[in-house]
């Protein structure tokens, strides 16, 4: 039994997870460089949830839109601030740039709410539904369905929609993407809002249950970065994997071991990976694509 | 002429001098960003606060430096702070790695360090120039231990603890505080502050059959683990280290969830206890607009025991030294008095929730209760 719920803590974990490296391996595809502002997204999703709680008094899935829209907003700004202007120097110009974004929203975030953890509200409800010996929170179910609506969301998008090709074609070749007349600029401006809602969204998860510091972000980051090497660099599939996968440790593993031996392995892990497949578990699908 | 030249120049230069001699300026060199930022920020407004009693006849200058984390950023913080007028003490980082670095140069540049820093090491330098507003490990965990064993009577506890520095001290102590207690605990694992998920711990600690939960985390995790221990059912004892009497801890959780959980800390404020405390306390939350918690009394205690030391006719760093060394002080937290080390704080109380709101209510003092564990 008490496998049971620790098997729906992790999925949980994994699936907030998830849609933080989503975001992160969307823009990283879009734009071939590494967006390390994606964790700080992440704590800022969390601290518009809590902000707007106040504002908009109803569960946590009425702010889900909100956050959303917001977060695709600052997304935008994220593009325009630390990207376009940078597009044509070396990549290393990005990493930079949005480590410094990152930075600002660290200090913005301590400035305007203080360095206190906060907690956002919760989706639906904060009841523990009870089965047999099994206590599942509310929450926990929610997140759950949330991620795998807006993932599902996503790949339906990418894979049916005409937003979706133009998207596609501009991860995979913007010079023949924009020869073929796919605005490529506009495109990437949309990853751009795509994957800070998809951080916002993680965020608003993520800081009901795991509450939300200014500083929280340093951690998702290096969470969303191993998922998307372990699952392969650039693999939509495998940045989703990646991240269940760090989630079984954390919460799986620690469960038998201890949490720094977890980690310890998820980490003996990932070097491993890298040895033995460096193209990460999903890799060939994304040579063969390319 | 060359006389009287050199009057003039000596009496205009006599003139700042005389002027900067009534003005003491203390510096607050303290982390508000990075992960100590909770308590640092704490630990300014407390220092602050303290800093807005001016004694008569003494200009007060003050001039808050965020340190960060790192130990370069507090010494540098430290150097600029002494080239700019004369300093009567620092409000020093309460991070431990910082306080180690600012050390050698406090005791070269002749300046007292006043801090509410836990790490144990710090006093245990010979060097004369630190003084702790806070109760060590030594003293917090001893009577952590006391109350869990003698009077809640557990002999089998749990403890979970932070693999970080403070976590791992906090540790060492309390299986010392156990072990002289005549009690080894059922279950021992550190987590890290990163760790999302604090149920597979929880789990593993309740499989070990304890008969009380013993927890020293850091603010969020204390919370995430109480929020996971009351859905998961459990109805343990749980008592907690001192980030569970932060109200902005007790605020993460339901007045329910904290149902039979009690803390150790070095105060609680917001209990109050005394007209001083409850005037303490008010004008905390009108300067900075939230609850104080005992870093704060701490360090407002620390300072108003500086600025006592000026109003009683100290002028220089090193008569402020000789003060705090020598000096009983009646603070708002406890009575301070310097060990010879420079720990000046000597008492520890536990606190406990009745499940009502998120005020802790006083269970238990310890006056230097390190002596009684022997």
């Amino acid at each position: 039994m008490a496998a049971l719920q620790l098997l729906v803590n992790g999925v949980a974990l994994g699936a907030a997870y998830a849609l933080v490296a989503l975001g992160f391996v969307l823009v990283l595809n879009a734009t071939a460089a590494v967006n390390f502002a994606q964790g700080d997204l992440v704590m800022a999703g969390g601290l518009l949830g809590v902000a707007a709680a106040p504002l908009i008094p109803l569960p946590g899935i009425v702010l889900l839109p909100v956050v959303l829209a917001l977060m695709a907003a600052l997304g935008l700004l994220l593009a325009v601030v630390a990207y376009l202007p940078l597009r044509n120097r070396p990549p290393v110009s990005v990493f930079i740039s949005t480590i410094a974004v990152g930075i600002i929203l660290q200090n913005g975030a301590a400035i305007l709410f203080g360095p206190e953890p906060r907690a956002a509200p919760p989706l639906f409800g904060d009841d523990t539904l009870r089965l047999g010996g099994l206590a599942l929170p509310e929450q926990s179910l929610a997140i759950i369905a949330v991620a795998a609506l807006l993932i599902g969301a996503q790949q339906w998008v990418f894979g049916r929609t005409q937003l979706g090709r133009r998207l596609r074609a501009t991860a995979q070749d913007p010079e023949m993407a924009r020869a073929c007349g796919v605005p490529v600029t506009a495109m990437i401006l949309v990853t751009f809002a795509i994957g800070a809602a998809c951080a916002g969204a993680a965020g608003l998860l993520l800081a009901n249950r795991y509450f939300v510091t200014p500083t929280a972000g340093g951690d998702l980051i290096l969470k969303a970065y191993i998922a998307v090497t372990v699952g392969g660099w650039g693999s939509v599939p495998g940045a989703v994997v990646g991240a269940l996968l760090i989630a079984l440790f954390e919460v799986g593993v620690s469960s038998v071991l201890s949490y720094p031996v977890a980690l310890g392995a998820l980490y003996a892990t990932l070097l491993a990976i890298l040895v033995l497949r460096p193209q990460g578990l999903f890799g060939e699908a994304v040579r063969r694509r390319g | 002429m060359r006389r009287a030249l050199s009057l003039l120049i000596g009496l205009l230069a006599g003139v700042p001098i005389a002027a900067r001699a009534d003005t003491l300026s203390f510096p607050v060199l303290v982390p508000l960003t990075g992960f100590l930022s909770l308590e640092g920020t704490s630990q300014r407004n407390g220092a602050v606060l303290a800093l807005k009693q001016t004694p008569a006849g003494i200009t007060v200058a003050s001039e808050v430096v965020d340190t960060g984390t790192s130990p370069e950023a507090a010494v540098t913080a430290l150097e600029r702070a002494a080239g700019s007028g004369t300093v009567g003490a620092v409000a020093a980082s309460m991070l431990g790695t910082q306080m180690l670095a600012m050390l050698p140069l406090a005791q070269e540049l002749k300046l007292p360090l006043v801090t509410v820093s836990g790490t144990a090491s710090i006093t245990e330098q010979g060097n004369p120039w630190v003084f702790r507003f806070f109760p060590g490990d030594a003293v917090t965990k001893s009577a952590h231990a006391r109350y869990v064993v003698e009077e809640l009577g557990k002999r089998r506890p749990a403890v979970i603890y932070q693999t970080t520095a403070y976590g791992q001290s906090g540790k060492t102590h309390l299986d010392a505080a156990f072990k002289a207690l005549g009690v080894t605990p059922v279950f021992e694992e550190g987590v890290d502050p990163a760790a999302k998920d604090l149920l597979p711990v929880l789990t593993k600690a309740l499989a070990a059959g304890p008969d009380v939960l013993v927890l020293h985390l850091h603010s969020g995790p204390t919370a995430l683990l109480l929020r996971q221990a009351a859905s998961s059912g459990v109805t343990l004892p749980i008592v907690a280290g001192s980030a569970m009497h932060q109200p902005s801890t007790a605020a993460l959780l339901e007045p329910s969830e904290l149902k039979g959980v009690c803390a150790e800390t070095a105060a609680s404020p917001v209990s109050g206890g005394s007209a001083e405390m409850q005037a303490f306390t008010d004008s905390y939350r009108a300067a900075f607009g939230k609850e104080p918690d005992a870093f704060a009394l701490g360090q407002y205690d620390g300072m108003t025991m500086v600025l006592e030391a000026v109003k009683a006719g100290a002028r220089s760093p090193d008569a402020i030294r000789k003060a705090l060394s020598a000096e009983a002080f009646q603070g708002l937290a406890m009575t301070y008095k310097s060990d010879g080390k420079g720990n000046m704080a000597h008492s520890a109380v536990i606190v406990c929730y009745d499940g009502t709101s998120r005020v802790p209510k006083l269970a238990k003092r310890y006056d230097d209760p390190t002596l009684a564990a022997q």
